[in-house]
């Protein structure tokens, strides 16, 4: 499967039909839903929000793999930003030390296994993989 | 789509806060004005722009001395406020 977004987070409604047809029609296990909603959601987000401004459009790749499902988002005018190097967010602070932001990447990091990134030519392509028997959410 | 109204005792929140619509969200919860039950009972999904909303309106009420709390959390939700160590900061509970 592979669809072509916006760089638009009014494009997360398109993501998720994508992937609700794909699933089925791989018969991937519903489990996979949550986790693969929000990694993807995220990293398409920190896409639109951090990449460079302009028309280029974001890639949607999903692949199956032995025991779930390969994600991947090309994105072709970004600056180089490897989302596995985010720092932690102390989950134990108190409320007055916790503040909205830096979420995201946090929980993708802790929910999917096998997180790959390149960056060439001023395209940043990343892959997640997500697994039955994982952290499934 | 991502619906908040009011239902008795309860704010009910329904469908999915993600980031485009935690946007469009942002003054439903900015209304709340004192400490309140969200039934989450039927939202289906939160990501972390959901998150920080919550957070952000938590930590305004708790200002004033009573915040959020959380009932009828789905167990994949559930998940995530706990990764997010939000059920440390927040009362949340599976059941009304």
């Amino acid at each position: 499967m592979q669809i072509s977004l916006e760089r638009d987070i009014n494009e997360i409604d398109r993501i998720v039909a994508a992937t609700r047809a794909y699933f089925q029609d791989q018969q991937l296990p519903d489990s996979l839903v949550p986790t693969v909603d929000l990694a993807t959601e995220e990293l398409f987000v920190n896409m639109v929000r951090h990449g460079q401004a302009g028309d280029a459009r974001i890639v949607l790749e999903m692949a199956p793999t032995e025991g779930g499902v390969a994600v991947t988002l090309i994105d072709t005018s970004s600056d180089p930003f490897d989302p596995r190097n985010v720092p932690d967010v102390d989950t134990q602070a108190p409320l007055n030390k916790r503040e909205p932001g830096g979420l995201g990447l946090y929980l993708v990091n802790l929910l999917v296994s096998d997180i790959d990134y390149e960056f060439r030519d001023g395209t940043s392509r990343v892959t997640f993989h997500a697994r039955t028997g994982e952290r499934d959410v | 789509m991502f619906e908040i109204r009011q239902d008795g005792d309860y704010l009910r929140l329904k469908g999915r806060l993600d980031a485009a619509q935690a946007a469009g969200a942002e003054s439903a919860f900015a209304d709340i004005t004192a400490g309140a039950l969200l039934d989450m009972s039927a939202l289906e999904y939160i990501s972390s722009a959901g998150l920080g909303l919550l957070l952000k309106t938590h930590k305004r009420l708790m200002g004033q001395g009573a915040g959020l709390k959380l009932v009828e959390v789905n167990p994949h939700i559930a998940d995530i406020l706990h990764y997010s160590g939000f059920d440390r900061l927040f009362d949340v509970t599976r059941e009304k």
